[in-house]
Formats: structure tokens, C-alpha cells, sequence
């Protein structure tokens, strides 16, 4: 797949550079017409200009990227930002301008929003962030996306802007939502037990290969739930990576002859209110 | 030809590792002149180079190395920086390195200085400690000069009290057209938090690293961002801060690193390493491996890049051993060119200290761009575990290379 990665660097940014024109010279070129995935880093200042003039360019030169089948808007370590401070904006129009994509990343939450939220192509929808709003979630739950096969979301914490309930977050697992879904990734929560323990039993697992909960902060309480599912035990895959369960817990999951990623445990003996997931700062 | 003297504390890892070298190499064992005799007046030059029975016209080779981490050399130190200090071997003219901070602030009287107590982590009094180190570096050179018509220091004192001084050597580093980041302002010109954040409004500059101007590694390093749009704040520091209701707070270092949120706490430490003296510059975005960004340690001896190792971390400060990684250059995917260029870049570094043929120059590679600015000069930036070059361990190199050189 043709890849190519466009962003604003710290040299480029101090004299000057803007990423609207990079887009643009990257639009004028012939390799914009056989271009298969384009990845956004930082564009430069991210901490405050947001992504508008980014999905303004790639939605107005839209038909210079004909083969364009994957996006990252804002692929940035938190050297260049830190995940809560990347300024966002409205991702809709992208999915209106491109009805071929297949998947789309996001990176970066504040003032994120995704309307319209429908696709009949897309199959893999990403968002990294530190805290995942009840308006994206619900846009996600109450459009459309019938080829989805991987959902992955980072929910996060209140301090930076998850302010959804568990039955927000439930709305997006309802029976026939997304019929054709394998990977659902619901991770990196601070209500990681709540969540498990929703999840473990709900029509949806029966049709995904791999449920994805890392990055949160899980502890026995959610596991438990888990690994007393029959539901779970026939999946292909369950990712705990990042988790706060005890020895114990870790050493039924090894017993348990599933496949099953419980690396990098947490100091679990730690006051719950000391409990982060990963990617909070 | 083969003699030498340490001026270290003897028994620690820098010592023992520099004469196990040494033997391993055949060479007779280094003389140790230690920090706390020469502070306490209990040894000196002259004593040293007694027992070395030698002649005036074959100087030993002379190397300082780390006064750190011994609790009595610190406080002697600080003692000697007090501006009530009397010291029958320190004279006017040991002032001579002290380039900024020439009136300490709450500066603490000789008693009080030998009245301090150990207190694990805490950070006592940088800046003048840093006085008291630079009038004793001037000190030594003098002593050395008055016995050997040519000393045969690794690095001069003067050259280490300039490297020591990271607001010095920015200023000597960016003179010489090194690629350095961004000074925000002049030192006199943000002694407090108020003026830091004015600067950084005028110069729209939001993301910085504020470092103490005479710490080592990562001791008194803030990595440092205000948010323009919703003023937020965030500081990821090894300060950690203790408040008491009658007294100052205490400031010591930590070994996990701190992420200050609070504008209250983040002001009392922005405000507490000022008031020590600061050099602060832009944060330069690093060149990331996987989900983890580096930056480089690169030795140079005698003019030549040798021993170096990418400091692998998820944090922005990566000297700390604790949530980073250490890997080759290779390991982390630089290309020869890259490497030759990190290289190029320190040698330029260490010949901008032209008395000086030691020294670890930390380097990193811009996000993006790759391009390489210099972050640091370590004068004891040699200690480095399991890192060799031709097969040979940092200290065997440097006795190789001073006993076939002519520099050194």
C-alpha cells in the first residue's frame, strides 16, 4: 500500500510552514492520484490551531486522491503534543468526501466531533484520546456505519473529557448496530471494571474475534466477569495489556487456555484513587 | 609517563571503574586526591605528587571527576560558596568562574552551611554549591599550575566550569554556530515565574524545559507547557516538593518523575529554580523509536566520537534509568548518515572546550526532520554501564587513547 506521511515539525513550524500547503503541493502531484494511506502528523502548534483547515483541503481536493483507502489525522507523540491538548474539530465531512475510505484514525479529542457520522464503506474507525466525549459517542452509536468490522476507542478520563455513562457507552454494543464488527475496543477507561463486566455477557461478543479492554484500569472485579463468560472464552483474542489484577487473577487467565494479552501489570495494591489508565499523561 | 591523579571520592563506581581500567590495562593505579580532603585541608597537590616522588618536568595526568553523591563534599562545598566563608586556600581571585548568581540568593552562612544535615534526595543549595564548586576549581588549577609548569588535566577546571554552567555554555555553544534550541531570554531577564510566563506570552513560545543551570543528568529539569487556548498547565519534573505551614517547603529529587498540574505548585518550583539560577530554551519535539521518542549520549574523546547509546523513554526526560530504555544507535534505527552526523555534531561540541578531551554531549534528532540540536555537555558524562567502542568500556578507551595521544 502507497503511504505517506505529512506533518509540520519543529524546524518547519519556526519558519513558517503551514500543512494546508503541504497538502497542496502533495494534491498537485501525480502520486496523489495512486495514494493509499495518508497519515497527519503534527500539524504544526497542534496545542492550539485545530484540524478544520486540514479536513477543509483534503474535502475541497478530494478528487486528487481517488485511491485513498486509510487516514491518521494527528498521529503525534505527545513530544510534539500531548494527546489532550491536540485541537480537534468536526471529522465529518471527511467520511461524506471520501465514500471509499476503509479506515480512519483519529488522534486527539477536544472539540472532536464527527457529524455526519455515516459510511457504508468503512471498516476500521480508530480514536486515540485522553478523554472521549458523549456527543462523539453517541454520534458513533446513532449513525451509520454497516461495514465496520473494528472499532477501537480510547474512552479515557473526566479531566480530559470523557463525560459519557456506562449506558452511552452501551448504546454503541446494541444487537445489529454493526453487524459485521470482529474487533471492538472499548480500552484505556477509567471505568474499565464497569465496562468488562457490561461486555461479558452481551450478544455482541458472540460475533467479535477480539475484544480489546487494555489501557484501562481493570481490576479483578471486571476479570472476574470475564473469565466466568462462556461467551469470552470462545473468543480468538482478549487484550488486558496494562491492567491492575492480582497474581492471582493473571494466573487463572494463564490456566484458562485462552488467548489472552495480560502484560504490564499495575501496582495494584495501590489506593484506588491512584488508578489511571495509560494514556491520561 | 603512565602516572595519574583522580580528584573524585574514592570508593565510588567512577573511581573503582577508572582503576580497574587502568589495571586491566597494565598501568600503575591512579592516585586518588579525594573532594573531602582537599575541602577539609587534610591533602593537597603538593601531598599527592610527594608520594609520587616525581620530578617537575613529568606533570601526571590529572582528571577531576563528579563530586556528587557524597553527602560531606556537598555541604563542604556549600560551605565554601557562603559569602561569609574564610578559607586560608581560596583567595579573590577563585571568583574568577562565577559568571551569573554573583550575590546568591538566601545565601546560608558558613554555620548554618555546616549545620546541614543529610536528608536523602534533598536539594540543599544549588546555587551556591555552584559557587563553592567553581572557587574550588579555580583553586585546583592554580595549585596545579604553581607545581607543574604544564599540567596535563583531561578537561581544564576552567572548561568544566564552564560546561557545568548550562547557561554558559549555551551562550559559548550557539557563539560557535552549534545548533542549540531556542534560549527563551536571558537568565537576568526571567528571575521568576511572572517574568517567565510574560516572555513566553510575547514570544508566543508554549512549550520549554526549564533546567537548573549547574544540575547533573536529570536534577532540577522541568519539562514545561502552558496551553494558549485553555491556559492549562504542565510541568513533568524529578522535582518533588514537600509544603510545611511555618517553614519554606523543601525541594528534593525523585527518582519517578512528577506531573504537576496544580498553576500553585508548578509556580513555587518554576519560582525555586529560577531563584537558583536557570538555563530555559524551547522543547524541541524528539525523533521518536516505536511509541517512545530518544535522544543521544554521545562520548567524544580526545576530538573523537566514540562510546554512545540512545536513551529510549515515554517521558520527556530521558536521562532517568526509570521508565527508559537504553539502546544502540542501530537498535533505534539511525542510519549511518545520521549517525555520522550525531557524531559530527558532538565533535564540534568538545572542540569548542579546546582543554578539554572528555566529555558526553547530549544530542537529540528533531521529529521529523532529524535534525540534530545539542542539549547538554556532561565534563563526567563518562559513565556509561555496558557501552563499548572497539572493545573497549569508556575508561579503558579514554587511558588508551592518553597514553598514545599527544593531546591529552
Amino acid at each position: 500500500m502507497s503511504e505517506l506521511k505529512l506533518s509540520v515539525d519543529y524546524d518547519q513550524y519556526e519558519s513558517g510552514v503551514k500543512i494546508v500547503e503541504l497538502i497542496e503541493e502533495l494534491a498537485g502531484k501525480d502520486e496523489s492520484l495512486q495514494l493509499e494511506s495518508l497519515i497527519i502528523g503534527d500539524w504544526g502548534g497542534a496545542y492550539e490551531n485545530d484540524s478544520s483547515e486540514i479536513v477543509e483541503a483534503l474535502v475541497r481536493l478530494k478528487d486528487r486522491f481517488p485511491q485513498l483507502r486509510s487516514l491518521f489525522i494527528g498521529d503525534m507523540s505527545y513530544e510534539e503534543c500531548e494527546v489532550s491538548w491536540i485541537n480537534q474539530s468536526n471529522i465529518g465531512p471527511i467520511l461524506s468526501a471520501y465514500p471509499d475510505l476503509r479506515s480512519l484514525t483519529i488522534k486527539g479529542s477536544t472539540d472532536l466531533s464527527l457529524v455526519p457520522a455515516q459510511h457504508d464503506k468503512l471498516e476500521e474507525l480508530t480514536i486515540i484520546c485522553g478523554g472521549l466525549g458523549k456527543d462523539v459517542i453517541t454520534s458513533i452509536s446513532e449513525g451509520s456505519f454497516k461495514n465496520l468490522k473494528k472499532l477501537e476507542l480510547y474512552l479515557g478520563v473526566e479531566d480530559y473529557g470523557f463525560d459519557a455513562t456506562l449506558a452511552d457507552v452501551l448504546q454503541l454494543i446494541e444487537p445489529g448496530k454493526f453487524p459485521l464488527l470482529t474487533y471492538l475496543g472499548l480500552k484505556d477507561s477509567q471505568i474499565q471494571d464497569e465496562i468488562a463486566i457490561a461486555v461479558a455477557n452481551a450478544p455482541i461478543v458472540d460475533q467479535l474475534h477480539t475484544l480489546d479492554l487494555s489501557m484501562g484500569t481493570l481490576t479483578d472485579t471486571g476479570a472476574e466477569a470475564l473469565i466466568n463468560s462462556e461467551k469470552i472464552m470462545k473468543l480468538k483474542k482478549l487484550d488486558l495489556n496494562y491492567h491492575y489484577m492480582s497474581d492471582e487473577m493473571m494466573n487463572r487467565w494463564k490456566q484458562s487456555g485462552l488467548n489472552v494479552d495480560i502484560s504490564d501489570q499495575q501496582d495494584s495494591d495501590e489506593d484506588e484513587d491512584y488508578r489511571y489508565p495509560s494514556l491520561t499523561e | 609517563m603512565n602516572s595519574m591523579i583522580i580528584i573524585g571520592n574514592s570508593g565510588n563506581r567512577r573511581t573503582t571503574g577508572l582503576q580497574a581500567a587502568r589495571a586491566r590495562l597494565g598501568l600503575p593505579p591512579a592516585l586518588v586526591l579525594d573532594y573531602i580532603d582537599v575541602l577539609q585541608g587534610n591533602a593537597s597537590f603538593s601531598s599527592v605528587a610527594q608520594n609520587l616522588g616525581q620530578t617537575l618536568d613529568e606533570p601526571p595526568l590529572l582528571r577531576l571527576d563528579a563530586p556528587g553523591e557524597h553527602f560531606e563534599v556537598e555541604r563542604e562545598l556549600i560551605v565554601l560558596g557562603s559569602p561569609d566563608t574564610a578559607n586560608t586556600h581560596i583567595s579573590e581571585i577563585d571568583e574568577r568562574w562565577i559568571r551569573y548568581n554573583k550575590s546568591v540568593v538566601q545565601p546560608i552562612s558558613v554555620k548554618m552551611a555546616k549545620g546541614l544535615q543529610e536528608v536523602k534526595g534533598k536539594l540543599y543549595h544549588p546555587s551556591q554549591w555552584f559557587r563553592g564548586y567553581c572557587k574550588l576549581l579555580s583553586r585546583l588549577d592554580r595549585e596545579a599550575a604553581q607545581l607543574w609548569n604544564k599540567p596535563r588535566w583531561m578537561n581544564a577546571p576552567e572548561d568544566i566550569a564552564a560546561m557545568f554552567d548550562k547557561r554558559y555554555t549555551h551562550q559559548l555553544l550557539s557563539a560557535a554556530g552549534l545548533p542549540v534550541p531556542r534560549r527563551l531570554a536571558a537568565p537576568e531577564a526571567i528571575p521568576d515565574y511572572d517574568t517567565l510566563r510574560d516572555a513566553m506570552a510575547k514570544k508566543r513560545i508554549y512549550r520549554l524545559f526549564i533546567k537548573l543551570a549547574a544540575g547533573s543528568g536529570a536534577c532540577g529539569v522541568i519539562a514545561y507547557q502552558v496551553n494558549p487556548v485553555t491556559g492549562a498547565e504542565s510541568a513533568v519534573t524529578t522535582i518533588g516538593v514537600e509544603n510545611y505551614l511555618r517553614r519554606p517547603p523543601l525541594f528534593y529529587n525523585v527518582k519517578k518523575l512528577m506531573h504537576y498540574k496544580e498553576p500553585q505548585d508548578i509556580r513555587r518550583i518554576i519560582n525555586w529554580v529560577l531563584r537558583h539560577g536557570a538555563h530555559v530554551e524551547q522543547w524541541i519535539p524528539k525523533a521518536s523509536y516505536q511509541e517512545r521518542t530518544f535522544d543521544i549520549r554521545q562520548l567524544v574523546v580526545a576530538g573523537k566520537a566514540c562510546h554512545s547509546i540512545a536513551r529510549v523513554s515515554r517521558t520527556p526526560i530521558t536521562n532517568l534509568h526509570l521508565d527508559s530504555a537504553r539502546m544502540s544507535l542501530e537498535g533505534v534505527g539511525l542510519t549511518d548518515n545520521l549517525q555520522a552526523t550525531v557524531r559530527q555534531c558532538a565533535e564540534q561540541t568538545l572542540s569548542v572546550f579546546p582543554r578539554s578531551t572528555v566529555a558526553g554531549i547530549d544530542v537529540l534528532l528533531s521529529s521529523g526532520s532529524y535534525r540534530p540540536y545539542v542539549l547538554d555537555v556532561n565534563p563526567f558524562g563518562d559513565l556509561l554501564y555496558h557501552s563499548h567502542y572497539e572493545g573497549h568500556d569508556p575508561y579503558e578507551w579514554e587511558m588508551r587513547m592518553a597514553s598514545h595521544s599527544t593531546t591529552i
